[in-house]
């Protein structure tokens, strides 16, 4: 039984950790902060945004550039998502382990493939990312090739700290089995829900839960509802299945509520990334937490 | 003065797209900014002509050249009276993997002095520079030489670098380093949603000690500001230039996506302005800005400056003062296009042109995604 000698494995592992020695490390969104810390939990983390924030519009400034000249490794998403603030923060903090093609640029997007690839892409497709949908935080099935991946990626640039990391990556890779098991459980009871979005931020998670978003208020990748694309949303048909407006917490409520106010269905607007609230602060927790809202308004639309 | 006007230098231009279509890892990003405007009315120191016309139009090219150094090309097309000017406004090579947090430029690029000077024009958010840099430094000042950049191993952000020029860009000389900067910058967050930046940099053109300058300034001014040349050579000049810039900036939460206060201001002192100036003679200048980005398509901007400067005539000097006032309002379908409407007022005194205008300027791009800066 795998699962059993991991699980002592584990135990036995929490009391043999050494100290660690502080790795300071620059994440681009708090998702690669949470993983970073689960692996190296004495790391010194800088993270350059928030749930607060849209990762795809961050200035280069001055105290980000300063984060990026201490740090020994940064931790981004890639895919184009962060293309118009990273390489300026690169180029200015002249960090040369920060670099691309060096170790210490690890990209989330590069250990995992993508949802959405595209062979040709201008912008009248809107922001379309040709790698395809850099979003990969939420997805359950794709998080344990990256923890994987950044561990190698950890491990090499604290060689001393190996054996460590190596425990704590085999400990995140057994609670996140058994968190899938719960969600993996939720999703048959979501299966078939539609829901409104806006962007794609929760489209891997939605696609793994079977939940279907079939309504986009943005009219294009990256451009804000506009008046007419909203009119447009409220004369589709695929509006009468949809039970839920989601939307993420840096985004600007009007366009929802007043889609919500042409409809009265629900607007629920959740954290796209870990947050420093309790019940949000891991991405175990994040999911379990969308999951839970999910089920919550499928259960008010089937009852109610 | 480095405008090189070729056919063939518009052929290789023409061509490029075309290499590009192939698409292949080891191309190198290619951008393409676009902007044209309408102009109701002269203005003084002005580098747009009154009607419709063509800005800025650039094409730059940028790519790591191995692990050690990276690349940019950028030429700028310009338009008068029916000819095309090409001009070659960066080519540079930089370095990546220095240490101690160390960067070395070389070739033809940007000077970093002040905060407006080092970036693209494309990236303003108003249709033209203020006075005092269309005055002082030719809307941006460019040219062939060295750069040395240190990031100081502080907790809070601290640059120092050092740039040496042949000084071309800004007078005609003979000395090989005809000018060098030092400049230094700092900046930091206050909170989630409010971060600064502050600088200071000095710029000594050691060209101005002969006297063929001065002919040539009382001489071709008129000429020089009828053409409008983009940032080819200031049109005062003083031995020694000082700066000192300033930048304020707010957003809700620090997403700067939905909402952004900007106030900038900057400050530029020249003296020792030639062979026939007195030790009092000097140009001095400033302009503040605030630039409220109230939706993510939407700002809305007002600019006030002012430079008083003296104007060579052979062996005196002629006093100039202008005071201007722009308010903006700007629309952003995307990140990569921008319509913008502006109403400039001008009040001068020794300018044969200042004027009010009213003008609408749209700058778009294709191409690679560009980083900005702060």
């Amino acid at each position: 039984m795998d699962f059993k000698r991991l699980f002592a494995a584990t135990l036995l592992g929490l009391a043999a950790l050494p100290a660690q020695a502080a790795i300071k490390v620059f994440a681009c969104e708090p998702e690669w902060a949470d993983l970073t810390r689960a692996l190296v939990p004495d790391a010194d983390i800088h993270t350059a945004t928030s749930a607060r924030q849209d990762p795809h519009y961050i200035e280069a400034r001055p105290s980000l550039i300063s984060a990026m000249r201490r740090a020994h490794i940064a931790v981004c998403t890639g895919a184009s998502l962060e293309a118009g603030w990273l390489p300026a923060l690169i180029s200015r903090a002249s960090n040369r382990e920060i670099q691309p093609g060096k170790p210490g640029l690890f990209f989330a997007a590069e250990q995992v493939s993508l949802h959405q690839p595209h062979n040709h892409v201008d912008r009248s497709m809107g922001d379309v990312h040709p790698e395809g949908d850099p979003h990969i935080h939420l997805d359950p099935d794709r998080l344990p090739s990256i923890v994987n991946a950044l561990a190698d990626r950890l491990a090499a640039l604290a060689p001393d700290d190996e054996h460590a990391i190596r425990l704590r990556q085999r400990q995140w890779q057994v609670r996140w089995k058994l968190e899938t098991a719960k969600w993996r459980e939720a999703a048959t009871s979501l299966e078939g829900l539609s829901v409104a979005v806006q962007h794609s931020n929760f489209g891997y998670l939605l696609r793994w839960l079977g939940v279907e978003p079939s309504i986009d208020l943005e009219p294009k990748p990256g451009l804000p509802p506009s008046a007419s694309h909203l009119s447009e949303a409220l004369a589709d048909p695929a509006l009468d299945r949809v039970r839920l407006i989601l939307i993420a917490s840096y985004q600007g409520e009007r366009p929802a509520q007043w889609l919500a106010s042409k409809t009265e269905l629900p607007v629920e607007i959740l954290p796209g990334t870990v947050t420093d609230q309790p019940e949000t602060d891991t991405l175990a927790k994040l999911i379990s937490h969308i999951i839970d809202r999910l089920e919550h308004h499928h259960r008010t639309a089937e009852h109610g | 003065m480095y405008n090189l006007y070729t056919r063939t230098g518009f052929a290789v231009l023409t061509l490029l797209p075309l290499s590009m279509a192939q698409a292949n890892e080891m191309n190198p990003d290619v951008s393409v900014v676009l902007d044209g405007f309408y102009k109701q009315n002269h203005t003084a120191l002005s580098h747009r002509e009154k009607g419709i016309g063509l800005g800025h139009s650039e094409l730059s090219l940028s790519a790591p050249i191995d692990d050690l150094f990276e690349g940019r090309l950028t030429a700028a097309l310009e338009s008068h009276e029916g000819e095309t000017e090409v001009g070659l406004e960066e080519a540079f090579l930089q370095t990546t993997g220095m240490p101690y947090n160390l960067s070395v430029r070389g070739g033809r690029f940007f000077s970093q002095v002040g905060y407006l000077n080092g970036r693209h024009l494309h990236e303003d958010d108003f249709v033209e520079r203020p006075a005092a840099y269309r005055a002082l430094l030719g809307s941006h000042y460019f040219d062939d030489g060295l750069r040395l950049n240190l990031l100081l191993p502080t907790p809070v952000y601290w640059q120092i670098g050092a740039e040496a020029f042949n000084g071309n860009g800004l007078s005609e000389g003979d000395e090989d380093i005809g000018v060098y900067t030092i400049n230094t910058r700092i900046g930091s967050d206050i909170s989630t949603s409010q971060s600064w930046q502050a600088g200071l940099s000095y710029l000594r053109n050691r060209q101005l000690h002969d006297g063929e300058h001065e002919e040539e300034h009382g001489g071709e001014h008129e000429e020089h500001e009828e053409h409008g040349h983009g940032g080819h050579g200031a049109e005062y000049l003083g031995e020694n230039l000082y700066m000192a810039d300033l930048v304020w900036k707010w957003a809700p939460d620090g997403n700067n996506r939905s909402q952004q206060l900007t106030l900038s201001g900057e400050y530029l002192y020249a003296d020792e302005l030639g062979e026939h100036a007195s030790s009092d003679d000097r140009h001095e200048g400033w302009y503040a800005s605030a630039v409220y980005q109230f939706a993510p398509q939407w700002s809305v901007g007002v600019r006030h400056g002012q430079v008083e400067l003296k104007e060579a005539h052979g062996d005196h000097f002629d006093d100039q003062n202008l005071e201007e006032t722009d308010v903006m309002l700007g629309w952003s379908r995307s990140h990569f296009s921008t319509v913008r409407l502006q109403y400039t007022h001008q009040e001068a005194d020794g300018f044969e042109k200042a004027d009010n205008t009213v003008m609408l300027q749209y700058v778009m791009s294709f191409g690679a995604h560009g980083a900005h800066g702060f």
